[in-house]
């Protein structure tokens, strides 16, 4: 059986190496609203950065403060300790305000030879989509002229198909989580994710297809909940499977290592930039998108539904402003709806939250009944 | 908790208006003992409050300050029961544009919050412990929470729209903003500024701006009337100029402007810009510190630090602040609130005015600077600038922990500039509006260390340098 966990543990992985010894280049981004289908299109590897719980923020901390996100302080620790020297640019995003400090901060200590800033608005619109189909198309523009690769429309559009089918079999994984005797735990499918985050898309569906044909007939029996995780970037395997380890199987997320990157993914427009603005934002299920709250509502209830889940669990790292003023929201309205829910303040990759964790799923779940 | 605010009379708006409807009866012509006698019968928080405004220096200035104060909260209850729309916008939002509408009066969050923590006994803590007791994390802002807090009791004065402009300059200020919209079920406004100072991206905003608009005036059931922007406008331009003449005056040395007018002159902008009372507040606080460069006073024997902050200040203890610092020589020249960058907005047709507006919005605090392509580089320029025109000869951050947005760049901006300029920055940590989180005597403390022991020393090795190089000694130039 393949071994997911140990495929997603890594950040420099062996896919990454080989793909680098043949020559590719690798551009690393932080935001599923970076339209990774132009960076594919330019025959780059896109490699969304992750931490994996990395306790050690001690470089990134001297650049960011205690009152920012760990999360964020682990990527910029684990880009200026060369751990991800491998990479030879960065698409930074405006996806929070700690996110914007850590890539300044990674581009102000360490200077990547390719840097882009891709600007995403905070609410769908006209005038917010032709802003940002023009930031879609520079951001072509600034690749291909970096990289000195042709980015033509049909090699975005082929990539969008190879999205397309990366999607669809998500979805179909995500199927195996959502049945009555669930084939796939929650941290398998996060470490699933996380892989594929790392990987161009044609590999990524390859081994989807592996992992379906492989998974789909096993079956996960004698767990005491159903559980959904919702929040914030959450790539911690370890934390999935500690609140697994005690009896609540997530069998399905609204996360966006999750099913945020790539549940409704679509576009109307004919023309590509167009088509893409309207894919990554009129998709984007994260609380830093204004006045969609009832959106990001409706999304998280069908999740939980088709799902048939006990409970709810969301998540967020310590000082994360856009989920923690949503939780109290979502909580109210999720218990509103009938599903019970447990908020989970926590310190990004800190071994000693591990303890305090594991004692309030277990209370969760003796709350819900389980 | 929630049982303690069930009373209308509990909620901050009504608190602090009727506190400063008494305060504004205060006579302007008091004698320092009979100012002495009106302390000791007011509240402590208040007293305390009361003693950084009305000491001798600052009294004049004060009381027409206080006076503003209460007639902008005075206006926006006038305008409810008239039913005309109380708009509450964030500090970054210029308050002209809503005077701007016959049938809408501004309120603005973070002023509330300040003037609940400068007058209500307990501060604004309980405001912000029932925010907490609905699950709101710990870690969002006080200057708005507070505010918001006392809102979400849904038993105080509420407003009827809520505008925010924050979003990609301050998520937790927009997010908390959002969440009172939808718990009490209130329109929501917003604008949009792209972090791009590109050509583009300044059109872009403008585009935005005047979709905020449209949707106001639907909102307000009114339409932008020419002549009545003229007016408003023709006000803000006279009280630009008083800012700008306010700002050469703290470029002498001793600073003739006294600590407390830095809070007045932004207190001014977020409230009554645009109104009768705000030209004639700036021209007190100009008149008054142009006497004092007259009479060369300065509350200490000598001036021994020129401070600029480079974000925000504090305000849970204002005399503990502002007065303390410039009796102990160290002049507060100003924070970034401070930075408002009013410029002259032609009047000759409705798109200039708009236009002008749109610069005035897209140029406020927080908004330039955390909303600028790169929220460190922006903000350095700024800080640069400021320190240079001013004379500075240090920097500090106050540390609100609460401003991730700032302590994403903050690293960057104080090593910058100092390579850049030399001028060193304390990085303080604490609340702004919560004095449980950082203490006042704690603050001074690091405040006077930093003083002694960085700004000082400094000073005297460039005074011994000079000593060295010109021959001179005694430190009186002979050349």
């Amino acid at each position: 059986m393949i071994d997911l966990q140990a495929r997603a543990s890594q950040i420099e992985t062996e896919y990454v190496r080989r793909f680098k010894e043949g020559g590719g280049k690798v551009v690393g981004y932080g935001c599923v609203a970076t339209p990774v289908e132009i960076v594919e299109a330019a025959g780059l590897l896109p490699y969304r950065i992750k931490a994996f719980g990395h306790p050690d923020t001690s470089l990134g901390d001297s650049y960011l403060s205690r009152f920012n996100c760990r999360f964020c302080r682990a990527c910029l620790s684990l880009g200026l300790d060369g751990s991800y020297d491998f990479l030879d640019g960065l698409v930074e995003t405006n996806g929070c305000d700690h996110l914007r400090g850590m890539f300044e901060n990674w581009q102000y200590a360490k200077g990547l030879p390719y840097f882009h800033y891709l600007k995403v608005p905070h609410f769908v619109r006209d005038d917010s989509l032709d802003y940002f189909t023009e930031e879609i198309a520079m951001f072509r523009n600034s690749l291909a002229e970096h990289f000195e690769v042709p980015v033509e429309d049909e090699a975005v559009w082929r990539a969008v198909e190879e999205q397309d089918l990366v999607q669809s079999r998500l979805r179909e994984l995500y199927g195996l989580r959502r049945r009555d005797v669930p084939a796939l735990s929650g941290a398998e499918a996060l470490s699933i994710i996380c892989t594929g985050s790392s990987m161009r898309a044609s590999d990524f569906a390859r081994l989807l297809d592996d992992i379906l044909r492989e998974y789909s007939n096993r079956k996960i029996e004698g767990f005491r909940a159903r559980l959904m995780l919702l929040g914030s970037a959450t790539d911690e395997v370890d934390l999935v499977a500690d609140i697994e380890g005690q009896g609540g199987l997530v069998v399905t997320d609204a996360l966006c290592y999750g099913s945020r990157s790539f549940w409704e993914r679509k576009g109307e427009s004919g023309e590509i930039d167009r088509f893409l603005a309207e894919k990554y934002l009129g998709n984007l299920f994260c609380p830093r998108m204004f006045t969609e709250y009832e959106r990001r509502l409706r999304f998280i209830l069908d999740r939980a539904e088709e799902a048939r889940v006990d409970g709810a669990i969301i998540v967020y790292n310590k000082f994360c402003d856009l989920h923690g003023v949503e939780s109290a929201a979502l909580r109210a309205d999720l218990e509103k709806n009938g599903i019970p829910v447990l908020v989970l303040e926590k310190d990004y990759g800190s071994q000693s939250d591990s303890g305090r964790v594991k004692t309030r799923v277990q209370a969760f779940l003796e709350r819900i009944g389980k | 908790m929630a049982g303690e605010l069930t009373r209308p009379r509990e909620g901050l708006f009504n608190r602090v208006y009727e506190i400063f409807s008494v305060v504004d009866r205060i006579p302007g012509d008091l004698t320092d003992p009979e100012v002495e006698g009106i302390l000791h019968v007011m509240p402590r928080e208040l007293r305390k409050t009361m003693q950084a405004f009305l000491v001798p220096r600052a009294r004049d200035a004060s009381l027409e300050f206080l006076g503003l104060i209460k007639r902008w909260l005075e206006g926006a209850r006038r305008a409810k029961e008239e039913g005309r729309k109380v708009v509450l916008v964030p500090f970054n939002f210029p308050p002209e544009i809503i005077f701007c509408f016959e049938n809408a009066w501004p309120i603005t969050s973070e002023v509330l919050t300040t003037l609940g923590v400068a007058a209500l006994e307990g501060q604004g803590e309980r405001y912000w412990d029932f925010a907490m007791g609905l699950g709101l994390p710990d870690f969002a802002c006080s200057a708005n929470m507070i505010e918001v807090g006392s809102a979400l009791t849904e038993i105080d004065f509420a407003p009827d729209i809520v505008l925010n402009d924050c979003f990609a300059s301050c998520d937790i200020n927009s997010k908390t903003h959002e969440f009172l919209a939808r718990y009490l079920g209130l329109p929501l406004v917003f604008l949009e500024k792209p972090p791009d100072d590109t050509p583009r991206g300044i059109r872009q905003y403008y585009r935005y701006f005047r979709a905020m608009l449209s949707d106001l005036e639907e909102l307000l059931g009114e339409r932008l009337k020419v002549e009545r922007m003229r007016e408003v406008l023709d006000r803000v331009n006279r009280a630009s100029e008083l800012y700008w003449e306010l700002w050469d005056l703290h470029k002498f040395r001793p600073c003739p402007v006294p600590n407390i007018f830095s809070l007045m002159t932004y207190g001014i902008r977020y409230t009554m810009w645009g109104q009768e009372e705000a030209v004639s507040a700036m021209e007190k606080l100009v008149n008054i510190a142009k006497a004092r460069l007259h009479r060369k006073e300065y509350p200490a024997e000598r001036e021994v630090a020129r401070a600029w902050w480079t974000y925000t200040s504090y305000y849970f203890d204002m005399p503990g602040f502002f007065n303390w610092m410039e009796e102990n020589g160290i002049t507060h020249l100003g924070d970034g609130l401070d930075l408002v960058f009013p410029r002259i907005i032609p009047l000759d047709d409705r798109d200039k005015m708009i236009e002008g507006m749109a610069e005035t919005a897209r140029n406020m605090p927080m908004t330039r600077q955390m909303g600028a392509s790169s929220m460190s580089a922006q903000w350095l320029e700024d800080i640069i600038w400021a320190t240079r025109e001013l004379g500075a000869d240090c920097c500090i951050y106050c540390g609100h922990h609460s401003c991730k947005q700032t302590w994403s760049g903050a690293a960057v901006v104080r090593k910058e500039l100092l390579a850049r300029t030399g001028i060193p920055t304390l990085v303080l940590q604490g609340d702004s509006w919560i004095k449980r989180m950082t203490s006042m005597e704690s603050l001074q403390e690091q405040i006077k260390e930093f003083v002694d022991n960085v700004v000082s020393r400094k000073k005297e090795g460039r005074r011994a340098v000079k000593r060295r190089t010109t021959g001179v000694t005694g430190g009186v130039s002979r050349s």
